[in-house]
Protein backbone atom coordinates (compact mmCIF):
# COMPACT_ATOMS: atom_id res chain seq x y z
CA UNK A 1 0.00 0.00 0.00
CA UNK A 2 1.17 3.37 -0.87
CA UNK A 3 -0.46 4.37 2.65
CA UNK A 4 2.09 2.55 4.32
CA UNK A 5 5.12 4.39 3.03
CA UNK A 6 3.71 7.92 3.56
CA UNK A 7 3.80 6.58 7.20
CA UNK A 8 7.08 5.71 7.22
CA UNK A 9 7.82 8.87 5.67
CA UNK A 10 10.09 7.45 2.79
CA UNK A 11 7.98 9.18 -0.31
CA UNK A 12 5.22 11.69 0.52
CA UNK A 13 5.51 13.35 -2.35
CA UNK A 14 4.03 11.47 -5.22
CA UNK A 15 1.78 9.18 -2.78
CA UNK A 16 -1.84 8.43 -3.11
CA UNK A 17 -2.07 10.60 -0.03
CA UNK A 18 -0.09 13.37 -1.51
CA UNK A 19 -2.11 13.92 -4.53
CA UNK A 20 -5.56 13.58 -2.48
CA UNK A 21 -4.32 16.51 -0.47
CA UNK A 22 -3.24 18.21 -3.31
CA UNK A 23 -6.66 17.73 -5.56
CA UNK A 24 -8.92 19.25 -2.62
CA UNK A 25 -6.33 21.82 -1.82
CA UNK A 26 -8.35 24.63 -3.07
CA UNK A 27 -11.77 24.14 -0.76
CA UNK A 28 -9.52 23.07 2.34
CA UNK A 29 -7.96 26.79 1.64
CA UNK A 30 -11.37 27.74 1.32
CA UNK A 31 -12.59 26.57 4.23
CA UNK A 32 -9.83 27.81 6.74
CA UNK A 33 -9.76 31.33 5.34
CA UNK A 34 -13.23 31.96 4.09
CA UNK A 35 -15.23 29.81 6.79
CA UNK A 36 -13.16 29.13 9.45
CA UNK A 37 -12.17 32.36 9.92
CA UNK A 38 -14.78 34.25 9.60
CA UNK A 39 -16.79 32.48 12.31
CA UNK A 40 -14.09 33.12 14.73
CA UNK A 41 -14.19 36.86 13.57
CA UNK A 42 -17.62 36.86 14.26
CA UNK A 43 -17.44 35.27 17.79
CA UNK A 44 -14.54 37.50 18.40
CA UNK A 45 -16.15 40.48 17.57
CA UNK A 46 -19.35 39.83 19.06
CA UNK A 47 -17.74 40.80 22.73
CA UNK A 48 -16.88 44.07 21.38
CA UNK A 49 -18.89 47.02 20.74
CA UNK A 50 -17.30 47.42 16.83
CA UNK A 51 -17.38 50.15 14.44
CA UNK A 52 -15.19 48.63 11.52
CA UNK A 53 -12.36 50.58 13.02
CA UNK A 54 -10.25 48.32 15.22
CA UNK A 55 -8.43 50.48 17.27
CA UNK A 56 -11.72 51.79 18.39
CA UNK A 57 -13.32 48.50 19.30
CA UNK A 58 -14.03 48.27 22.64
CA UNK A 59 -14.47 44.90 25.22
CA UNK A 60 -17.95 44.75 26.54
CA UNK A 61 -18.59 41.27 27.15
CA UNK A 62 -22.09 40.37 26.88
CA UNK A 63 -23.31 43.62 26.62
CA UNK A 64 -23.99 43.04 22.85
CA UNK A 65 -26.18 39.72 23.45
CA UNK A 66 -28.05 41.38 26.58
CA UNK A 67 -29.60 44.34 24.38
CA UNK A 68 -31.06 42.60 22.27
CA UNK A 69 -32.57 39.99 24.11
CA UNK A 70 -33.95 41.92 26.93
CA UNK A 71 -34.37 45.37 24.91
CA UNK A 72 -34.16 45.29 21.39
CA UNK A 73 -37.20 43.13 19.92
CA UNK A 74 -37.24 43.83 16.28
CA UNK A 75 -34.65 40.97 15.46
CA UNK A 76 -37.44 38.45 17.67
CA UNK A 77 -39.90 40.28 15.86
CA UNK A 78 -38.02 39.25 12.60
CA UNK A 79 -38.05 36.17 13.79
CA UNK A 80 -41.69 36.13 14.37
CA UNK A 81 -42.59 36.90 10.97
CA UNK A 82 -40.06 34.36 9.42
CA UNK A 83 -42.18 31.76 11.71
CA UNK A 84 -45.19 32.88 10.63
CA UNK A 85 -44.07 32.50 6.80
CA UNK A 86 -43.11 28.72 7.24
CA UNK A 87 -46.24 27.97 8.82
CA UNK A 88 -47.81 29.41 6.41
CA UNK A 89 -46.06 28.25 3.09
CA UNK A 90 -44.99 24.97 4.13
CA UNK A 91 -48.39 23.42 4.73
CA UNK A 92 -50.09 24.78 1.46
CA UNK A 93 -46.71 24.29 -1.08
CA UNK A 94 -46.41 20.68 0.27
CA UNK A 95 -49.98 19.76 -0.06
CA UNK A 96 -50.89 21.42 -3.22
CA UNK A 97 -47.64 19.54 -4.57
CA UNK A 98 -48.47 16.65 -2.87
CA UNK A 99 -52.06 16.82 -4.89
CA UNK A 100 -50.23 17.31 -8.18
CA UNK A 101 -47.47 15.08 -7.73
CA UNK A 102 -50.07 11.94 -6.81
CA UNK A 103 -52.07 12.96 -10.21
CA UNK A 104 -48.86 13.10 -12.16
CA UNK A 105 -47.69 10.00 -10.93
CA UNK A 106 -50.80 8.28 -13.02
CA UNK A 107 -48.36 8.94 -16.11
CA UNK A 108 -50.65 9.51 -18.78
CA UNK A 109 -50.12 11.42 -21.47
CA UNK A 110 -47.91 14.60 -21.88
CA UNK A 111 -47.30 14.45 -17.92
CA UNK A 112 -43.98 14.93 -18.25
CA UNK A 113 -44.53 18.36 -19.75
CA UNK A 114 -46.74 19.76 -17.11
CA UNK A 115 -44.28 18.97 -14.82
CA UNK A 116 -41.28 20.23 -16.47
CA UNK A 117 -43.72 23.64 -17.00
CA UNK A 118 -44.23 23.37 -12.91
CA UNK A 119 -40.68 23.28 -12.72
CA UNK A 120 -40.15 26.54 -14.50
CA UNK A 121 -40.59 29.66 -12.38
CA UNK A 122 -37.54 27.99 -10.30
CA UNK A 123 -34.98 28.61 -12.42
CA UNK A 124 -36.10 32.11 -13.05
CA UNK A 125 -34.16 34.78 -10.78
CA UNK A 126 -35.18 35.78 -7.64
CA UNK A 127 -34.79 39.24 -8.82
CA UNK A 128 -36.86 39.06 -11.60
CA UNK A 129 -39.36 37.23 -9.51
CA UNK A 130 -39.54 39.88 -7.31
CA UNK A 131 -39.89 42.74 -10.37
CA UNK A 132 -42.78 41.00 -12.19
CA UNK A 133 -44.48 40.26 -8.78
CA UNK A 134 -43.98 44.00 -8.46
CA UNK A 135 -45.47 45.02 -11.16
CA UNK A 136 -48.36 42.50 -11.36
CA UNK A 137 -49.48 43.38 -7.47
CA UNK A 138 -48.68 47.15 -7.97
CA UNK A 139 -51.87 49.20 -7.58
CA UNK A 140 -52.98 49.76 -11.01
CA UNK A 141 -51.28 46.42 -11.70
CA UNK A 142 -52.83 43.35 -13.85
CA UNK A 143 -53.99 41.43 -10.35
CA UNK A 144 -56.01 44.03 -8.47
CA UNK A 145 -57.74 44.65 -12.45
CA UNK A 146 -58.57 40.23 -12.66
CA UNK A 147 -59.91 40.96 -8.95
CA UNK A 148 -62.28 43.65 -9.72
CA UNK A 149 -63.36 42.23 -13.44
CA UNK A 150 -64.14 38.93 -11.86
CA UNK A 151 -65.68 41.19 -8.57
CA UNK A 152 -63.51 39.21 -5.72
CA UNK A 153 -62.36 42.66 -4.97
CA UNK A 154 -64.47 46.26 -4.69
CA UNK A 155 -61.78 48.82 -4.73
CA UNK A 156 -58.11 48.24 -6.06
CA UNK A 157 -56.05 46.86 -2.47
CA UNK A 158 -52.52 48.52 -1.93
CA UNK A 159 -50.77 45.29 -1.58
CA UNK A 160 -47.30 46.57 -0.15
CA UNK A 161 -48.47 49.03 1.96
CA UNK A 162 -50.03 46.99 4.97
CA UNK A 163 -48.31 43.97 6.73
CA UNK A 164 -51.41 41.21 6.14
CA UNK A 165 -51.57 41.93 2.36
CA UNK A 166 -47.77 41.93 2.10
CA UNK A 167 -47.76 38.71 3.56
CA UNK A 168 -50.70 36.90 1.62
CA UNK A 169 -48.65 38.58 -1.52
CA UNK A 170 -44.99 37.44 -0.26
CA UNK A 171 -46.74 33.64 0.21
CA UNK A 172 -49.00 33.70 -3.11
CA UNK A 173 -45.17 34.46 -5.36
CA UNK A 174 -43.32 32.32 -2.79
CA UNK A 175 -45.60 29.54 -3.36
CA UNK A 176 -45.45 30.02 -7.56
CA UNK A 177 -41.56 29.79 -7.77
CA UNK A 178 -41.26 27.00 -5.48
CA UNK A 179 -44.09 24.39 -5.69
CA UNK A 180 -42.66 22.91 -8.79
CA UNK A 181 -39.65 21.75 -7.02
CA UNK A 182 -41.41 19.96 -4.65
CA UNK A 183 -43.65 17.99 -6.87
CA UNK A 184 -40.73 17.12 -8.56
CA UNK A 185 -38.89 15.51 -5.50
CA UNK A 186 -42.60 14.25 -4.55
CA UNK A 187 -42.40 12.15 -8.04
CA UNK A 188 -39.13 10.96 -7.26
CA UNK A 189 -40.08 9.58 -4.30
CA UNK A 190 -43.51 7.97 -5.62
CA UNK A 191 -41.56 6.30 -8.32
CA UNK A 192 -39.88 4.22 -5.46
CA UNK A 193 -43.06 2.80 -4.25
CA UNK A 194 -43.28 -0.94 -5.95
CA UNK A 195 -46.75 -1.09 -8.05
CA UNK A 196 -48.02 -4.55 -7.29
CA UNK A 197 -48.49 -3.03 -3.45
CA UNK A 198 -51.55 -0.42 -4.35
CA UNK A 199 -52.75 -3.19 -6.84
CA UNK A 200 -53.08 -5.65 -3.99
CA UNK A 201 -54.35 -3.31 -1.59
CA UNK A 202 -57.10 -2.51 -4.23
CA UNK A 203 -57.67 -6.31 -4.73
CA UNK A 204 -58.26 -5.56 -0.79
CA UNK A 205 -60.54 -2.95 -1.38
CA UNK A 206 -58.73 -0.33 0.27
CA UNK A 207 -60.38 3.20 -0.64
CA UNK A 208 -58.15 5.38 -2.23
CA UNK A 209 -57.49 7.41 1.38
CA UNK A 210 -56.65 4.38 2.73
CA UNK A 211 -53.94 3.70 0.55
CA UNK A 212 -52.13 6.52 0.64
CA UNK A 213 -51.73 7.05 4.67
CA UNK A 214 -51.18 3.30 4.68
CA UNK A 215 -49.12 2.72 2.01
CA UNK A 216 -47.84 5.38 0.00
CA UNK A 217 -46.94 7.89 2.65
CA UNK A 218 -45.20 5.16 5.26
CA UNK A 219 -42.97 4.27 1.94
CA UNK A 220 -42.37 7.70 1.18
CA UNK A 221 -41.13 8.85 4.59
CA UNK A 222 -38.05 8.49 4.36
CA UNK A 223 -37.75 10.43 0.94
CA UNK A 224 -40.53 13.17 2.23
CA UNK A 225 -38.73 13.47 5.64
CA UNK A 226 -35.58 14.95 3.62
CA UNK A 227 -37.82 17.17 1.06
CA UNK A 228 -39.49 18.50 4.63
CA UNK A 229 -36.40 19.16 6.16
CA UNK A 230 -35.04 21.06 3.02
CA UNK A 231 -38.27 22.99 2.69
CA UNK A 232 -37.79 24.13 6.40
CA UNK A 233 -34.62 25.39 6.11
CA UNK A 234 -35.19 26.65 2.61
CA UNK A 235 -38.45 28.98 4.25
CA UNK A 236 -36.86 30.14 7.47
CA UNK A 237 -33.52 31.41 5.53
CA UNK A 238 -35.45 33.08 2.89
CA UNK A 239 -33.63 36.08 2.59
CA UNK A 240 -33.20 37.36 -1.14
CA UNK A 241 -36.89 36.95 -2.07
CA UNK A 242 -37.70 39.41 0.96
CA UNK A 243 -35.31 41.63 -0.20
CA UNK A 244 -36.12 41.92 -3.93
CA UNK A 245 -40.07 42.16 -3.13
CA UNK A 246 -40.61 43.95 -0.24
CA UNK A 247 -37.38 44.70 1.19
CA UNK A 248 -38.83 44.39 4.90
CA UNK A 249 -41.39 46.52 4.32
CA UNK A 250 -43.61 48.31 5.43
CA UNK A 251 -41.24 49.42 8.24
CA UNK A 252 -39.87 45.98 8.40
CA UNK A 253 -43.28 44.72 9.41
CA UNK A 254 -42.27 41.51 6.78
CA UNK A 255 -38.57 40.95 7.47
CA UNK A 256 -37.31 37.45 7.64
CA UNK A 257 -34.50 36.89 9.95
CA UNK A 258 -31.99 36.62 6.94
CA UNK A 259 -33.26 40.16 5.29
CA UNK A 260 -33.22 41.58 8.69
CA UNK A 261 -29.78 41.04 9.12
CA UNK A 262 -28.87 42.01 5.73
CA UNK A 263 -30.84 45.12 5.66
CA UNK A 264 -29.15 46.04 9.01
CA UNK A 265 -25.31 44.68 8.34
CA UNK A 266 -24.64 44.18 5.28
CA UNK A 267 -23.13 46.65 2.72
CA UNK A 268 -25.48 47.25 -0.32
CA UNK A 269 -28.66 46.31 1.55
CA UNK A 270 -27.93 48.46 4.79
CA UNK A 271 -30.65 51.49 5.00
CA UNK A 272 -27.63 53.71 6.32
CA UNK A 273 -24.64 54.64 4.51
CA UNK A 274 -22.52 54.22 7.56
CA UNK A 275 -21.28 51.20 9.15
CA UNK A 276 -23.24 49.76 11.84
CA UNK A 277 -21.99 48.55 15.43
CA UNK A 278 -20.84 45.36 14.12
CA UNK A 279 -20.19 43.79 17.21
CA UNK A 280 -24.11 43.41 17.68
CA UNK A 281 -24.20 42.41 14.16
CA UNK A 282 -21.98 39.67 15.34
CA UNK A 283 -23.84 38.47 18.24
CA UNK A 284 -27.00 37.99 16.29
CA UNK A 285 -25.07 36.44 13.72
CA UNK A 286 -23.83 33.66 16.25
CA UNK A 287 -27.62 33.26 17.94
CA UNK A 288 -28.69 33.18 14.60
CA UNK A 289 -26.91 30.27 13.51
CA UNK A 290 -27.39 28.39 16.94
CA UNK A 291 -30.75 28.47 16.29
CA UNK A 292 -30.95 27.43 12.74
CA UNK A 293 -28.27 24.37 14.22
CA UNK A 294 -31.05 23.43 16.83
CA UNK A 295 -33.68 23.29 14.39
CA UNK A 296 -32.27 21.15 11.95
CA UNK A 297 -31.01 19.06 14.86
CA UNK A 298 -34.66 18.84 17.00
CA UNK A 299 -36.39 18.56 13.21
CA UNK A 300 -33.97 15.15 12.51
CA UNK A 301 -34.72 13.92 15.90
CA UNK A 302 -38.04 14.26 15.90
CA UNK A 303 -39.15 13.13 12.28
CA UNK A 304 -36.33 10.07 13.05
CA UNK A 305 -38.73 9.32 16.00
CA UNK A 306 -42.04 9.79 13.41
CA UNK A 307 -40.58 7.07 10.78
CA UNK A 308 -39.66 4.40 13.66
CA UNK A 309 -43.82 4.63 14.10
CA UNK A 310 -44.60 3.37 10.76
CA UNK B 1 -66.16 1.70 -14.83
CA UNK B 2 -64.18 2.39 -18.08
CA UNK B 3 -66.58 6.08 -18.87
CA UNK B 4 -65.78 6.49 -15.18
CA UNK B 5 -62.15 6.59 -15.95
CA UNK B 6 -62.36 8.36 -18.79
CA UNK B 7 -64.17 11.25 -16.83
CA UNK B 8 -61.95 11.17 -14.12
CA UNK B 9 -59.14 11.61 -16.75
CA UNK B 10 -60.61 14.77 -18.32
CA UNK B 11 -61.29 16.40 -14.78
CA UNK B 12 -57.44 15.70 -14.12
CA UNK B 13 -56.26 16.82 -17.45
CA UNK B 14 -58.50 20.17 -16.96
CA UNK B 15 -57.14 20.84 -13.56
CA UNK B 16 -53.52 20.41 -14.46
CA UNK B 17 -53.97 22.75 -17.34
CA UNK B 18 -55.22 25.49 -14.64
CA UNK B 19 -52.38 25.39 -13.16
CA UNK B 20 -50.24 25.15 -15.84
CA UNK B 21 -51.96 28.38 -17.04
CA UNK B 22 -51.24 29.92 -13.49
CA UNK B 23 -47.74 28.88 -13.56
CA UNK B 24 -46.74 30.08 -16.97
CA UNK B 25 -48.76 33.33 -16.87
CA UNK B 26 -46.69 35.59 -14.96
CA UNK B 27 -43.58 34.69 -17.70
CA UNK B 28 -45.85 35.26 -20.55
CA UNK B 29 -47.17 38.43 -19.23
CA UNK B 30 -43.64 39.74 -18.54
CA UNK B 31 -42.41 38.56 -22.21
CA UNK B 32 -45.57 40.07 -23.90
CA UNK B 33 -46.06 43.43 -21.57
CA UNK B 34 -41.74 44.09 -22.86
CA UNK B 35 -43.33 44.96 -26.09
CA UNK B 36 -45.30 47.59 -24.55
CA UNK B 37 -44.78 51.48 -23.93
CA UNK B 38 -43.93 52.35 -20.43
CA UNK B 39 -47.03 54.68 -20.28
CA UNK B 40 -49.22 51.23 -21.61
CA UNK B 41 -47.57 49.11 -19.21
CA UNK B 42 -48.38 51.85 -16.23
CA UNK B 43 -52.20 52.98 -17.21
CA UNK B 44 -53.62 49.74 -19.29
CA UNK B 45 -52.04 46.58 -17.76
CA UNK B 46 -55.33 44.78 -17.90
CA UNK B 47 -54.70 43.82 -21.33
CA UNK B 48 -51.92 41.00 -21.85
CA UNK B 49 -51.36 41.79 -25.39
CA UNK B 50 -49.63 45.01 -26.22
CA UNK B 51 -51.98 47.71 -28.16
CA UNK B 52 -49.33 48.52 -30.45
CA UNK B 53 -45.94 46.05 -30.22
CA UNK B 54 -42.90 47.56 -30.96
CA UNK B 55 -39.39 46.74 -29.94
CA UNK B 56 -38.24 50.12 -29.30
CA UNK B 57 -37.93 48.97 -25.22
CA UNK B 58 -35.20 46.69 -26.26
CA UNK B 59 -33.39 49.57 -29.17
CA UNK B 60 -33.05 51.71 -25.65
CA UNK B 61 -31.81 48.84 -23.45
CA UNK B 62 -29.11 48.39 -25.60
CA UNK B 63 -28.64 51.93 -26.20
CA UNK B 64 -28.94 53.14 -22.67
CA UNK B 65 -26.24 54.63 -20.56
CA UNK B 66 -27.27 54.07 -17.03
CA UNK B 67 -28.86 50.32 -17.82
CA UNK B 68 -26.19 49.00 -20.78
CA UNK B 69 -27.23 45.96 -21.67
CA UNK B 70 -24.46 44.87 -23.70
CA UNK B 71 -21.86 45.39 -20.74
CA UNK B 72 -24.21 44.03 -18.02
CA UNK B 73 -24.67 40.90 -20.59
CA UNK B 74 -20.72 40.61 -20.97
CA UNK B 75 -19.95 40.73 -17.14
CA UNK B 76 -22.71 38.23 -16.36
CA UNK B 77 -21.52 35.76 -19.21
CA UNK B 78 -17.89 35.98 -17.71
CA UNK B 79 -19.02 35.55 -14.28
CA UNK B 80 -21.09 32.71 -15.18
CA UNK B 81 -18.89 30.73 -17.38
CA UNK B 82 -15.81 31.32 -14.98
CA UNK B 83 -18.11 30.15 -12.06
CA UNK B 84 -19.24 27.13 -14.36
CA UNK B 85 -15.85 25.78 -14.78
CA UNK B 86 -14.53 26.58 -11.15
CA UNK B 87 -17.10 24.42 -9.81
CA UNK B 88 -16.78 21.88 -12.33
CA UNK B 89 -13.13 21.74 -11.72
CA UNK B 90 -13.28 21.74 -7.16
CA UNK B 91 -16.53 19.45 -7.08
CA UNK B 92 -15.14 16.48 -9.83
CA UNK B 93 -11.75 16.80 -7.79
CA UNK B 94 -12.92 16.48 -4.66
CA UNK B 95 -15.93 14.06 -5.16
CA UNK B 96 -13.20 11.76 -6.68
CA UNK B 97 -10.70 12.46 -3.59
CA UNK B 98 -13.31 11.75 -1.09
CA UNK B 99 -14.83 8.30 -2.66
CA UNK B 100 -11.92 6.88 -3.91
CA UNK B 101 -8.72 8.26 -1.43
CA UNK B 102 -6.82 6.80 1.55
CA UNK B 103 -5.62 9.69 3.64
CA UNK B 104 -5.34 10.91 7.01
CA UNK B 105 -8.49 13.07 8.33
CA UNK B 106 -10.51 12.27 5.33
CA UNK B 107 -13.62 11.75 7.35
CA UNK B 108 -13.24 14.71 9.24
CA UNK B 109 -12.74 16.58 6.37
CA UNK B 110 -15.84 15.72 4.66
CA UNK B 111 -17.74 16.00 8.35
CA UNK B 112 -16.63 19.70 8.36
CA UNK B 113 -17.58 20.65 5.35
CA UNK B 114 -20.81 19.14 5.62
CA UNK B 115 -21.36 20.56 8.91
CA UNK B 116 -20.77 23.90 6.76
CA UNK B 117 -24.69 23.68 5.38
CA UNK B 118 -26.18 24.18 8.86
CA UNK B 119 -24.14 27.55 9.70
CA UNK B 120 -26.12 30.63 8.59
CA UNK B 121 -24.07 34.17 9.88
CA UNK B 122 -26.49 35.89 8.30
CA UNK B 123 -23.69 37.61 5.45
CA UNK B 124 -22.17 39.56 8.20
CA UNK B 125 -18.68 37.63 7.23
CA UNK B 126 -19.04 39.44 4.70
CA UNK B 127 -16.61 41.90 6.71
CA UNK B 128 -14.02 38.97 7.31
CA UNK B 129 -14.17 38.26 3.52
CA UNK B 130 -13.15 41.41 3.03
CA UNK B 131 -10.34 41.68 5.26
CA UNK B 132 -8.86 38.53 3.66
CA UNK B 133 -9.03 39.87 0.25
CA UNK B 134 -7.20 43.48 1.81
CA UNK B 135 -4.41 41.09 3.11
CA UNK B 136 -3.93 39.58 -0.10
CA UNK B 137 -3.82 42.79 -1.65
CA UNK B 138 -7.60 42.10 -4.46
CA UNK B 139 -10.27 45.33 -4.40
CA UNK B 140 -13.68 44.07 -4.37
CA UNK B 141 -14.85 43.67 -8.06
CA UNK B 142 -16.31 41.08 -9.97
CA UNK B 143 -12.81 39.28 -10.39
CA UNK B 144 -12.45 39.16 -6.87
CA UNK B 145 -15.94 37.34 -6.29
CA UNK B 146 -14.67 34.80 -9.10
CA UNK B 147 -11.88 34.37 -6.81
CA UNK B 148 -14.25 34.20 -3.54
CA UNK B 149 -16.00 31.45 -5.68
CA UNK B 150 -13.44 29.13 -6.63
CA UNK B 151 -12.20 29.07 -2.91
CA UNK B 152 -16.23 28.44 -1.75
CA UNK B 153 -16.81 24.74 -1.36
CA UNK B 154 -19.66 23.19 -3.85
CA UNK B 155 -20.78 20.38 -0.86
CA UNK B 156 -23.95 19.17 -2.67
CA UNK B 157 -22.18 18.97 -5.83
CA UNK B 158 -19.28 17.11 -3.91
CA UNK B 159 -22.21 14.89 -2.83
CA UNK B 160 -23.41 14.15 -6.64
CA UNK B 161 -19.86 13.21 -7.67
CA UNK B 162 -18.89 10.88 -4.76
CA UNK B 163 -22.32 9.13 -5.18
CA UNK B 164 -21.89 8.48 -8.79
CA UNK B 165 -18.16 7.87 -8.94
CA UNK B 166 -19.04 4.84 -5.43
CA UNK B 167 -21.24 3.44 -8.46
CA UNK B 168 -18.29 2.69 -10.95
CA UNK B 169 -16.58 -1.01 -9.87
CA UNK B 170 -13.38 -0.15 -8.09
CA UNK B 171 -11.92 -3.24 -10.43
CA UNK B 172 -11.11 -0.53 -13.02
CA UNK B 173 -8.99 1.61 -11.04
CA UNK B 174 -7.20 -1.69 -9.76
CA UNK B 175 -6.66 -2.63 -13.30
CA UNK B 176 -5.17 0.82 -14.41
CA UNK B 177 -2.92 1.11 -11.26
CA UNK B 178 -1.30 -2.29 -12.05
CA UNK B 179 -0.80 -0.74 -15.05
CA UNK B 180 1.32 1.79 -13.92
CA UNK B 181 -1.80 4.71 -13.86
CA UNK B 182 -1.49 6.76 -10.81
CA UNK B 183 -3.98 8.28 -8.66
CA UNK B 184 -4.61 11.30 -10.16
CA UNK B 185 -3.84 9.42 -13.96
CA UNK B 186 -6.77 7.05 -12.99
CA UNK B 187 -8.94 10.39 -12.03
CA UNK B 188 -7.96 12.02 -15.33
CA UNK B 189 -8.18 9.30 -17.90
CA UNK B 190 -10.38 6.70 -16.61
CA UNK B 191 -13.32 8.32 -14.20
CA UNK B 192 -13.45 11.81 -15.52
CA UNK B 193 -14.75 10.82 -19.24
CA UNK B 194 -17.13 8.56 -16.96
CA UNK B 195 -18.33 11.35 -15.05
CA UNK B 196 -19.73 13.18 -18.27
CA UNK B 197 -23.15 13.06 -17.13
CA UNK B 198 -23.31 14.13 -13.77
CA UNK B 199 -20.88 16.96 -14.49
CA UNK B 200 -23.86 17.94 -17.33
CA UNK B 201 -26.27 18.53 -14.33
CA UNK B 202 -23.41 20.36 -12.45
CA UNK B 203 -22.49 22.62 -15.03
CA UNK B 204 -26.12 23.51 -15.89
CA UNK B 205 -27.22 23.71 -12.43
CA UNK B 206 -24.22 26.05 -11.72
CA UNK B 207 -24.79 28.32 -15.07
CA UNK B 208 -28.34 28.59 -13.69
CA UNK B 209 -27.71 29.82 -9.83
CA UNK B 210 -24.26 31.90 -11.19
CA UNK B 211 -26.84 33.71 -13.99
CA UNK B 212 -29.06 34.44 -11.59
CA UNK B 213 -27.29 35.45 -8.48
CA UNK B 214 -28.18 39.01 -6.49
CA UNK B 215 -26.55 38.98 -3.39
CA UNK B 216 -22.86 38.22 -3.67
CA UNK B 217 -22.59 40.39 -7.01
CA UNK B 218 -24.18 43.31 -5.80
CA UNK B 219 -22.25 43.48 -2.43
CA UNK B 220 -19.20 43.02 -4.94
CA UNK B 221 -19.78 45.48 -7.43
CA UNK B 222 -20.71 48.50 -5.63
CA UNK B 223 -18.21 50.77 -6.07
CA UNK B 224 -17.79 49.83 -9.49
CA UNK B 225 -20.87 50.00 -11.37
CA UNK B 226 -19.21 49.04 -14.57
CA UNK B 227 -18.93 45.14 -13.55
CA UNK B 228 -22.01 44.76 -12.35
CA UNK B 229 -24.16 41.55 -13.97
CA UNK B 230 -27.51 41.92 -15.64
CA UNK B 231 -29.15 40.87 -12.80
CA UNK B 232 -27.84 43.17 -10.11
CA UNK B 233 -28.22 45.79 -12.74
CA UNK B 234 -31.66 45.22 -13.02
CA UNK B 235 -32.46 45.35 -9.29
CA UNK B 236 -30.39 48.60 -9.11
CA UNK B 237 -32.92 49.79 -11.86
CA UNK B 238 -35.76 48.63 -9.90
CA UNK B 239 -34.39 50.35 -6.51
CA UNK B 240 -33.83 53.76 -8.09
CA UNK B 241 -35.67 56.86 -8.40
CA UNK B 242 -37.01 56.28 -11.64
CA UNK B 243 -38.52 53.11 -11.33
CA UNK B 244 -41.41 54.21 -12.14
CA UNK B 245 -40.54 55.27 -15.25
CA UNK B 246 -38.08 52.44 -16.40
CA UNK B 247 -40.86 49.66 -15.89
CA UNK B 248 -40.27 48.86 -20.00
CA UNK B 249 -36.51 49.19 -19.49
CA UNK B 250 -36.94 46.55 -16.57
CA UNK B 251 -39.29 44.42 -18.59
CA UNK B 252 -37.07 44.14 -21.58
CA UNK B 253 -33.78 43.72 -19.33
CA UNK B 254 -35.75 40.83 -17.21
CA UNK B 255 -37.06 39.19 -20.44
CA UNK B 256 -33.09 39.41 -21.86
CA UNK B 257 -32.12 38.16 -18.67
CA UNK B 258 -34.51 34.88 -18.81
CA UNK B 259 -33.57 34.14 -22.96
CA UNK B 260 -30.38 31.83 -21.04
CA UNK B 261 -31.98 30.28 -18.29
CA UNK B 262 -34.80 29.36 -20.33
CA UNK B 263 -33.65 28.37 -23.55
CA UNK B 264 -30.92 25.85 -20.74
CA UNK B 265 -34.07 24.48 -19.28
CA UNK B 266 -35.96 23.47 -22.51
CA UNK B 267 -32.90 21.96 -23.99
CA UNK B 268 -31.34 20.76 -20.83
CA UNK B 269 -34.65 19.85 -18.87
CA UNK B 270 -33.63 16.17 -18.28
CA UNK B 271 -30.25 17.46 -16.36
CA UNK B 272 -32.37 19.54 -14.59
CA UNK B 273 -34.46 17.02 -13.14
CA UNK B 274 -31.93 14.19 -12.69
CA UNK B 275 -29.65 16.79 -10.71
CA UNK B 276 -32.26 17.56 -8.43
CA UNK B 277 -34.10 14.10 -8.00
CA UNK B 278 -30.64 12.83 -7.06
CA UNK B 279 -30.28 15.50 -4.74
CA UNK B 280 -33.46 14.35 -2.99
CA UNK B 281 -33.87 10.57 -2.79
CA UNK B 282 -29.83 10.53 -2.37
CA UNK B 283 -29.82 13.31 0.60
Amino acid sequence: MVRGKTRTGKKFIGSEAFWCYLMIAIPIIGFLVLQVYPILWTFKWSFYSYYGVESAARFVGLDNFKTFFTQDFTYWKAWGNTLLFALVKMPLEISFAMLLALALNKKLKGFGFFQAIYFLPHVISTVIVGLILTNMFSYNGIINNLLIKTGVISSRIDWFADRAHAFAMIIIGSIWSTFGINVMYLLAALATVPEELYESAEVDGASKTRIFFSITLPLIAPVFQTILLLSLVGSLSVNEYIIVLTNGGPHGQTNSVMSYLYTKFVPGFMESASTPQLGYGCAMALVTTVIFATVAFLYNKFSNRMKNLY
Amino acid sequence: MRKKQAIINAILYICLTVVLIVTLFPVVYTILASFKTNAEILTNPGSMLPKDPSVDNYVQAWTSESFHVPTLLRNSLIYTLVNVFTTLLVSSMAGYVFARGHFRFKKLIFYCFTALMFIKTGGITIYATFKVLTAIHLDRSLFALMVVHLFGIPIVNIYLIKGNVETIPIDIDEAAKIEGCSFIGIFYRIILPLLKPILATIGILAFNSSWNEYLMPNIFTLTTPGQRTLIVGLMALKSSGASAASWNLMLAGATIAMIPVLAAFAFCNKYFVKGIAAGAVKG
